[in-house]
Parts: structure tokens; C-alpha cells; sequence
């Protein structure tokens, strides 16, 4: 089935087709939402409120780009929605911590770990670390180092997912290196892991 | 240590992004540098997480909650409309009825209300009084 079949499948709210396509690109979804959200568990119920997405407006699709392109658009846009909502939710909760004595927090970092719960602990430091060092990289940056390390795109197809420039990309990985080479020296440096 | 390090090159290094010149000059550096070359472990190693958690396993039940997810949404859609029609509605005949009720009262009110009874307000104002709100406060603890 090529992309024009499943697109018209999908417009004509065929099921079939719709699994075909979840079947096809629900990797690519899950790890590109992983990338930024940092949790299997988060990363696949974002994963299905992009397929949800896609089923409900493939009517407006317009087919000049690849299915793909619409799902990276889709998955980084609700991945990095999910992030500030949770950044806002950690500002709220802190506050509350700060009245409360705060026993809320730990039980939330203990959930996220629950994710690998095999790991030796150095292991699970070194990606705290580079997980901390992500998130505080802007958006734009993250989003195409995101897509560039973990889903190994080619700068040219995160110029036509993020609709910006060849030379916008190149400048913004190369930033995101930086800057995460920055932090990781910082903490290095610091012997905070 | 006498040079300058060369701390920010290695993250190109690492992704082999560096001209021929440059890393010639990395990697000299690093044959002397004991910290440079703890610093690339230590980054590399970090980069490497990538590479280990990317692609993470996904649930053999993806399509299976999707598909359920799908299956739930002209129900609630439904749901939604009636809710959009049914509450506006319910809340504007209580809000007549209330209205209504107000104009009725107060007509009355300047009509018939003859002989008011100020003395049961003031029987509750007094035991108010009776029982200071403090002392309220003190029992509960
Ligand atoms: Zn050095």
C-alpha cells in the first residue's frame, strides 16, 4: 500500500488502512515522542493521541509532503505541549511542596524510573543527566537534535519537518551540541554524577 | 596544565564533524591531556545512552487502546452535544424561575409584610455573641 492509498483510506475513515498506517509508523512515533518526553510510558500515549489526530483530520492533508513529515510535525508539537504542561504542573507542585512539606515529588521521580527498573544506578544517573541537559535546550534546538540522534534524519528532512532552512538546521544542531557539551562539562567539572 | 584545552571540540569530535586539520590537532591533544581524555569518556558514555534507549519496545497493545480509543469518540462526541444543549438550557430556566420567584417575593414584600419580627434576628446575633469565635477555635484543638 503506498502513501496516496493510505492517505484516501484514511480520509475515507477506513479502519484497516488506519491500522496499516499505526502498524507502519508507530516506531517512528513512540521513539521521536521518547526523545523528548523521555518516558515509554508518555511517549506512547502521545504516540496515540498524534494517530488519533491523523484519523480525525486526514481530510485536511493536503499531500505535499510525506506522511511522515506530518507525523514528526505532529509527534514534536504534542511531545513539547506535553513538556511545558508538565514544567508547569512541577512549578505548581513545588509551590505546594513549599506549604505542604512536599511528599508529592518523590513519588513522581520514583514513576518516572519505574520505565527501566532492571538498571544498574550509574546507568540511570548517566541518562538523568543527559535528560536534564535536553529538556534545557530551547525548543527549536531540541526538537531537531531530537530528530537528528534519535531518529537519524537526514538535515534535510528536519528542514521539511520543522519548515525552516538546510543552513537553520545545521546552526541549530550545532548549537544543541554545544550547548549540551556545555552542560555535561558543567557537571563533569562539578563530578555531580 | 600548560595548554589550552580542548574541551569543546570533542562532541564534534565524537560525531566525526571536525576538518582534517582540527582533529589532527584533538587528537594529539588528547595523547597528552590525561583530563581531556577522562572528559570524552565521560561524554561519549553519555552519548551513548541515546543509542541504548532509543527505538524503546513498544506495548503489543498499542493498536488494541487505540482501537478502543477510536471506538469511544462519537459516543463522547454525543455526549458532548447533548451536555451543550441540555445544560445551557437547564441553567436558563433556572435562572427565569429564580427571577421570576424574586419579583414575586418582593412584591409581596412591599405589599403584605405588615408586622416584621426584628426580635428573631437579634436572638441570633446574640447567640453569636454566646459563642466567640475563638473559643470555637480553642475546643477544635
Ligand atoms: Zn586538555
Amino acid at each position: 500500500m503506498d502513501e496516496s492509498e493510505l492517505i484516501k483510506g484514511i480520509q475515507q475513515g477506513d479502519n484497516k488502512v488506519f491500522r496499516v498506517l499505526v502498524e507502519t509508523y508507530q516506531r517512528m512515533v513512540v521513539n521521536t515522542c521518547f526523545g523528548i518526553v523521555h518516558s515509554t510510558a508518555d511517549a506512547e500515549d502521545l504516540a496515540q493521541d498524534v494517530f488519533l489526530e491523523i484519523f480525525r483530520t486526514a481530510g485536511s492533508f493536503r499531500g505535499d509532503s510525506k506522511i511522515s513529515t506530518w507525523l514528526y510535525r505532529i509527534a514534536t508539537n504534542r511531545s513539547l505541549n506535553f513538556v511545558r504542561n508538565k514544567k508547569r504542573k512541577g512549578f505548581f507542585q513545588s509551590l505546594e511542596e513549599t506549604f505542604t512539606g512536599g511528599k508529592n515529588r518523590n513519588s513522581e521521580i520514583s514513576e518516572n524510573r519505574s520505565d527501566q527498573p532492571d538498571q544498574n544506578i550509574t546507568d540511570q544517573q548517566r541518562s538523568d543527566l543527559l535528560h536534564r541537559a535536553i529538556d534545557q535546550l530551547p525548543e527549536k534546538q531540541r526538537i531537531a537534535f531530537t530528530l537528528n540522534k534519535y531518529e537519524e534524519l537526514p538535515y534535510q528532512q528536519i528542514a521539511e519537518v520543522m519548515e525552516i532552512s538546510l543552513a537553520s538546521v545545521e546552526s541549530l544542531i550545532h548549537r544543541a551540541k554545544k550547548n549540551l557539551q556545555e552542560q555535561l562539562l558543567d557537571c563533569y567539572k562539578k563530578k555531580c554524577v | 596544565m600548560k595548554h589550552k584545552c580542548i574541551h569543546k571540540d570533542l562532541i564534534f569530535y565524537l560525531d566525526n564533524e571536525l576538518s582534517e586539520e582540527k582533529r589532527t590537532a584533538v587528537e594529539k591533544h588528547l595523547e597528552e591531556c590525561a583530563d581531556c581524555r577522562s572528559f570524552l569518556v565521560f561524554l561519549k558514555d553519555e552519548m551513548q545512552i541515546i543509542e541504548k534507549e532509543k527505538n524503546p519496545e513498544a506495548s503489543p497493545f498499542f493498536y488494541t487502546r487505540l482501537s478502543a480509543r477510536l471506538d469511544e469518540r462519537p459516543q463522547f462526541k454525543q455526549q458532548g452535544l447533548w451536555v451543550r444543549f441540555a445544560q445551557p438550557a437547564f441553567f436558563s430556566v433556572m435562572l427565569i424561575a429564580g427571577i421570576y420567584g424574586g419579583l414575586r417575593l418582593g412584591s409581596n414584600a412591599s405589599s403584605g409584610m405588615i408586622n416584621p419580627e426584628p426580635t428573631s434576628t437579634i436572638q441570633l446575633m446574640n447567640d453569636f455573641e454566646n459563642e466567640p469565635i475563638e473559643s470555637f477555635l480553642l475546643n477544635e484543638l
